[in-house]
């Protein structure tokens, strides 16, 4: 895609493909404007090679004062838009400064990428992995071309893995024993457990589990936290009585989940909680938040 | 074929408690054309009974019965024979073969048929007939020892009747026949 | 507004079918097009229809089963995994993404019946995950209804011996524990429900009402529960021993534990009648342990009188059986659990107490019948139960001890058997007067219809004390109460009663005898008539039988001669005095004469008489039955041959005098005429006084003349010639009999006499005067043309 800087025609396509571009996966990325395109899935570690090629347009020439490829890894926040901060950024020089009159081909690579965080897009802000290629000119404006990536990162099956398991309660209204069978869940895990009852003197209408997503940005008092309900996945239905145990299962694989990002270079932290809410007759709730940590495993095919 | 039955002296309640059971299950209605009856039922309920057999009823009175407006003799024509009726306690001697002779005369009957000795007998008698056809329920008598239960079906066609008497003998009905002949179609009696 | 509520209702039931209709449409299209997403996703919407919360059970059914019948053709897509592409594991879970529970576990289950049926995984599996998972609706109506639709799926694939989808060495038990779990689960909600008041409409009609509606709702959803035992007993490898030791006691557990009145009635009803009646025999000490240990307010008596009329009509069915019965102890485990219950449920009505003792007799009977001590008990719990000595007033309790009292009467024929229940009569005394009666009715007809024989003084004794409110008036009755002919039947009853009381030993029989004159002594007037005539024959046909053993007495104060008995009659037949009923015992006493007359003894005949006499001098003032009553003492008289010379002449004096002095001419003639034959006895050693003969004939001439006189006076005209024709063979009898003193002379004169009479008076045409004399004539006739001795007897006699 050609940005244009300034008001000129584009004076030279650029276009930037990866050499395993037909074997990588490719994943729908949501841009801006709300569409989705397909562009490739990294993960941190890996090498980012390709070509890029440099074609004039109507054979004019381009004169250039060198052309080269950053790969960056940006941090946006929606509330200071335009300002990345890059918190990756990498080099490769293409080309001294000259001409170019006919189509160019610069091969790529960057090798053993540090890529420690994964793409995220969320409501206020975004993390992105972009290859910027960038054709120096003086006046003009020199020519920029993105091509954005995507990168994920796989943890492996974490070696403690306790479940959550609590009792909770109002005195002489509802007490409750909740267990869930992990702490921490991948993408398309599943959340087992029960709810026990141990006292119920309220009538309950039902339940349901949310999983709630917390996304806070900033710090201090600039903090900003936006939370979003996710999903929410009816329990029970009708009146327990004191002694029932009622199961829990939950597929995450439905839900558009993404890996818990703590702290994420100081900048964001994006959190996932779950929410067990029982809905009285008189339709007041009663809730009991938990956090968990998602995570990403890698697939076996 | 006119079917008679004569059967009496059941003394019911007084002195059995119902027919034999073997002979209930002989006599069904509809077979018979007509009943006669020497008396001593004694009560409305075996009335009933017999009507049920037939509705052609008829009874003398003995000196036991409950109904009170039996007559004390009575004659009927069946066929061909005259026939006459009466209990019998009101011929002296009782079972007198000679002076049941006289009411037969007296009443001018072919077959006579009277009761009270509980004993089944049936005699030619100067051309007539006398029947007794004995206790029904083997009833206790001062005249007869060992009463066994009997009764009499005569069977009446033309100037003939055939007389059938069964009897109840050690739990086993047995039957026996006696034929009659009226030698002339007269209402008289023959000499 | 109750109107109004039933209105909404049918309209939301009318829009929730219109709900689901609509979803359903998409859904087809979805099915059509092979596309499973959308499909899931309208299937999931349809089902949404059914977490309504504003239908009744009845109302819901129906949307319930709209849903059903969709369910099965999204069933035939998952079924085919071609048409969609995805598999059966992941099928399952799929559908669990749904974010409602209700529509998700409907769908869950419509994929494992599929899954199930894949055989990708046991059965026992899909079914202990399906059962669990059902757990998250907690709603008693939705969740009853899930469950049924649960158990509707899976009905056909449990694990089950010998089916398909037989698991390994535990396949029944994971079947019964999946029946068992969800049977456990629907009870408890069901049960739940009873503490849930419905939609606004309970509030709106009062609290009397809202039970009730509550308690209709209740009933509709029973049967959901209760279906599941059925499918208990029928899976196949469910035999006695996993019956016993798995599906008993977690059923008894469940309905023990609910405490509740409705379930633990339906439920063990259920139990009774879906599970074989062998298994509730061997499992009977388990089952009746239970009954105690359900609430007060249950109607247990049922319960247990329909598993005792269940395991009763077992017995029944084969002789096989019986020995279970036997090794079980089955009635003395009924027996003492009626006995517990009866004592915990303070409050159940007479009634309901009696019943239950009833279907326990009913029961020892068709199980024990030889066990007279059994039923004796039975009868004996009852009457503890029955209070002190007061009647049983309840009509619906005396139709039951009516019941109680009938069962042993039909099932032993002979009623000896029942006599011998010492607790029989007990019963009876709690039976007000009426019904009593018509107990003693009912014994009697079953005497008489089985032709029993009640053969000792000691089973009369306790016989007649059954049927005392026949014999005499129970306390506080008068016999005015009683309708005329129900009382003749009933006294009829008794004398037909009389002579079946009978043994060949005489000294039994005589003892026998005295134990029924003693009760009917207390009959009263209006009793003794009907009772006395059989007693009085019983006691003549003892006479007959003692007549060849004359004389012997074998010890004891009263010894059975026919003297005692003829001491017996005397006094017998003299109580008829009290009423009076003077014919009646008139002819008694004749009878007796003629017994003792059997057994000469002379003074005892001879007393009969005498008493005879009285009676028809001081007591009978009725012409006719004068003439009927002498009529039958002439008769008896002239059979009498113990009299000596004196008293038979005081006897025979009497008799014609009295015949003389009869109300009307005729009768007197006849009377006297009969009189005639007394001095006549055509027997070897009779007597034969041909001139007392001739008298009396000449007398009842005389008289003959006197009456024609008197009817020529008053009505001018001759009177009965019958009369002459009647003497005319009478002397025609003893002169063939060879009486000296009549002559053929006499009999000549007589019958010109006749002739006479008869001539002259041929206006007034007499055809039975005449007849009768021409058939005399012809017999003469008939006599001399005999010839013989008989001939040349008649030969002067010109007719």
């Amino acid at each position: 895609m050609n940005y244009i800087i300034g008001a000129f025609k584009p004076s030279c396509n650029i276009s930037i493909t990866f050499s395993d571009a037909k074997t990588r996966k490719q994943v729908p990325l949501k841009k801006e404007g709300g569409q989705a395109v397909s562009v490739p899935l990294f993960q941190s570690q890996e090498n980012i090679s390709g070509k890029i090629s440099i074609e004039p347009i109507q054979g004019k020439k381009v004169e250039h004062n060198g052309v080269k490829v950053e790969l960056l890894g940006q941090i946006e926040m929606y509330f200071d838009r335009g300002n990345f901060y890059d918190f990756t950024s990498l080099v490769r020089e293409l080309d001294v400064p000259g001409e170019i009159y006919e189509r160019k081909t610069y091969p790529f690579e960057f090798s053993t990428v540090e890529m420690p965080y994964e793409t995220y897009n969320g409501v206020n802000v975004r993390l992105r992995y972009v290859l910027k290629v960038t054709v120096s000119r003086g006046y003009g404006g020199s020519i920029v071309e993105y091509q954005d990536f995507v990168v994920r990162n796989y943890t492996p099956p974490p070696s403690i893995n306790n479940s959550i398991k609590m009792e909770v309660g109002i005195e002489d209204c509802l007490h409750i024993e909740f267990e869930y069978n992990k702490s921490k869940y991948h993408l398309k895990d599943v959340i087992i457990g029960k709810i026990y009852f141990l006292l119920v003197r309220i009538k309950i209408k039902n339940m349901d589990l949310e999983i709630r997503r917390r996304e806070s940005t900033g710090s201090g008092p600039n903090t900003h936290v936006e939370t979003e309900t996710l999903a929410k996945f009816e329990l029970m239905d009708g009146a327990p009585v004191r002694g029932e145990s009622i199961p829990i299962r939950l597929f995450l694989s439905p839900y558009e989940l993404t890996p818990t990002h703590r702290n994420i270079n100081n900048k964001f932290s994006v959190k996932y909680y779950l929410n067990l809410v029982l809905v009285d007759e008189e339709d007041r709730r009663y809730f009991k938040q938990q956090e968990i940590t998602i995570y990403r495993l890698q697939e076996t095919s | 074929m006119v079917l008679v039955l004569a059967l009496g002296d059941l003394h019911i309640p007084h002195r059995a408690p119902d027919l034999p059971a073997k002979f209930k299950s002989m006599l069904v209605p509809g077979k018979i054309q007509h009943i006669i009856c020497t008396g001593n039922l004694c009560i409305k309920e075996v009335h009933d009974y017999l009507k049920t057999l037939c509705p052609d009823l008829h009874i003398a009175r003995g000196e036991y019965d409950e109904e009170t407006r039996y007559p004390e003799t009575k004659t009927l024509t069946i066929g061909q024979f005259k026939l006459g009726l009466c209990h019998g306690h009101q011929v002296i001697p009782w079972g007198d073969l000679d002076s049941l002779a006289m009411l037969q005369r007296q009443l001018d009957v072919d077959i006579l048929v009277t009761g009270h000795t509980h004993q089944f007998t049936a005699y030619k008698h100067e051309g007539g007939v006398v029947i007794n056809p004995g206790s029904a329920s083997g009833a206790y008598s001062s005249i007869t020892y060992d009463v066994n239960p009997s009764f009499v079906l005569m069977d009446i066609d033309g100037l003939r009747v055939v007389v059938y008497v069964y009897e109840l003998i050690d739990g086993e009905v047995k039957v026996d026949k006696i034929d009659f002949k009226k030698t002339t179609a007269a209402t008289h009696s023959a000499h | 507004m109750l109107l109004d509520g039933i209105e909404d209702e049918d309209k939301w039931l009318a829009e929730g079918i219109a709900g689901i209709q609509h979803h359903a449409f998409y859904m087809h299209r979805a099915l059509d097009a092979n596309n499973l997403r959308d499909a899931l996703k309208y299937s999931a919407q349809m089902l949404s229809e059914l977490r309504t919360s504003r239908l009744s059970p009845h109302k819901y059914y129906e949307l319930y089963m709209r849903a059903f019948d969709e369910l099965r053709k999204l069933e035939m897509f998952f079924k085919d995994e071609s048409r969609h592409g995805v598999s059966i594991i992941d099928l399952y879970e799929l559908v669990q993404h749904a974010g409602n529970i209700l529509p998700r576990l409907y769908l869950l289950c419509t994929v494992g019946s599929v899954y199930i049926k894949s055989k990708e995984a046991p059965a026992k599996d899909v079914l202990k995950d399906l059962v669990e998972m059902c757990r998250a609706v907690q709603h008693p109506i939705r969740g009853l209804f899930l469950r049924s639709y649960l158990s509707q799926v899976s009905r056909d694939k449990l694990p089950d011996l010998g089916s398909e989808y037989e698991g390994g060495s535990d396949t029944v038990t994971d079947a019964v524990d999946f029946v068992l779990q969800n049977f456990t689960e629907m009870n408890k909600l069901w049960v739940r429900m009873q503490y849930q008041a419905f939609f606004g409409l309970s509030g709106l009609q009062g609290p009397g009402r809202a039970r009730e509606k509550h308690e209709k709702e209740r009933s509709e959803l029973r049967d959901l529960v209760g279906k599941n035992l059925l499918v208990l007993s029928q899976i196949e490898g469910v035999e006695l021993q996993m019956y016993k030791d798995t599906v008993l006691p977690r059923v008894l557990e469940q309905v023990i534990n609910c405490k509740d009145e409705l379930a633990q009635y339906y439920l063990m009803d259920c139990l009774i009648q879906v599970f074989p009646d062998e298994y509730h025999l061997q499992t009977l000490e388990t089952l009746l342990g239970a009954c105690p240990q359900l609430q007060p307010t249950v109607d247990i008596k049922t319960v247990l009188s329909q598993l005792m009329d269940r395991l009763s009509n077992y017995a029944a069915s084969s002789t096989d059986v019986l020995p279970e019965f036997l090794q079980v102890e089955a009635f003395a485990k009924l027996s003492s659990a009626i006995g517990r219950v009866i004592e915990a449920q303070v409050d159940m009505p007479i009634v309901g107490a009696i019943s239950l003792y009833v279907s326990l007799l009913t029961f020892t009977l068709r199980v024990h019948p030889d066990r007279l001590d059994y039923v004796d008990q039975v009868l004996g719990a009852c009457v503890r139960k029955l209070p002190g000595n007061t009647k049983v007033e309840d009509k619906r309790a005396i139709k039951q001890v009516v019941a109680l009292l009938s069962a042993p009467l039909e099932k032993y024929n002979d009623i000896v058997t029942a006599l011998t229940l010492s607790n029989y009569p007990r019963v009876m005394d709690h039976l007000d007067n009426g019904t009593n009666k018509v107990m003693a009715m009912v014994i009697i007809q079953s005497i008489m219809k089985n032709d029993s024989c009640i053969s000792t003084a000691d089973k009369v004794e306790v016989l007649f004390e059954l049927i005392k409110g026949l014999i005499k008036d129970l306390d506080g009755t008068s016999d005015d109460e009683l309708d005329e002919e129900d009382f003749h039947d009933e006294q009829n009853s008794v004398a037909r009663l009389i002579h079946m009381l009978y043994n060949d030993d005489p000294e039994e029989m005589l003892k026998i005898i005295c134990t029924v004159k003693k009760h009917i002594m207390n009959g009263g007037p209006k009793r003794l008539p009907f009772t006395v005539p059989p007693l009085v024959f019983s006691a003549l046909g003892l006479v007959r039988q003692l007549q060849g053993q004359d004389g012997e007495v074998v010890g004891e104060d009263m010894p059975a001669t026919p003297k005692t008995v003829f001491q017996f009659l005397n006094q017998t037949v003299d109580a008829l005095s009290s009423i009076p009923s003077p014919e009646l015992a008139l002819r008694l006493y004749l009878h007796c004469a003629e017994a003792a007359n059997d057994c000469d003894l002379e003074p005892v005949a001879y007393e009969f008489f005498t008493q005879a006499f009285v009676l028809y001098e001081e007591e009978i003032a009725d012409s006719k039955a004068q003439v009927t009553a002498i009529h039958l003492i002439i008769g008896a008289l002239q059979r009498m041959n113990v009299f000596g010379t004196e008293n038979r002449d005081t006897l025979t004096h009497k008799a014609t005098g009295y015949s003389a002095k009869l109300l009307k001419k005729p009768d007197q003639c006849r009377a006297v005429y009969a009189c005639s034959h007394l001095f006549w006895v055509d027997d070897q050693d009779g007597v034969k006084d041909g001139e007392r003969v001739l008298l009396c004939l000449k007398r009842a001439l005389r008289i003959a003349n006197a009456a024609q006189q008197m009817a020529s006076v008053t009505r001018g005209s001759s009177g009965p010639v019958t009369l002459f024709v009647e003497i005319l063979n009478k002397y025609l009898y003893f002169f063939e009999k060879g009486n000296p003193q009549i002559t053929s002379a006499a009999i000549q004169g007589l019958v010109e006499l006749i002739t006479t009479e008869l001539q002259s008076d041929s206006s007034n045409v007499k055809p039975a005067s005449d007849a009768f004399f021409a058939s005399t004539l012809r017999y003469i006739q008939f006599q001399k043309q005999k010839g013989g001795a008989m001939g040349e007897k008649y030969a002067s006699i010109k007719v």
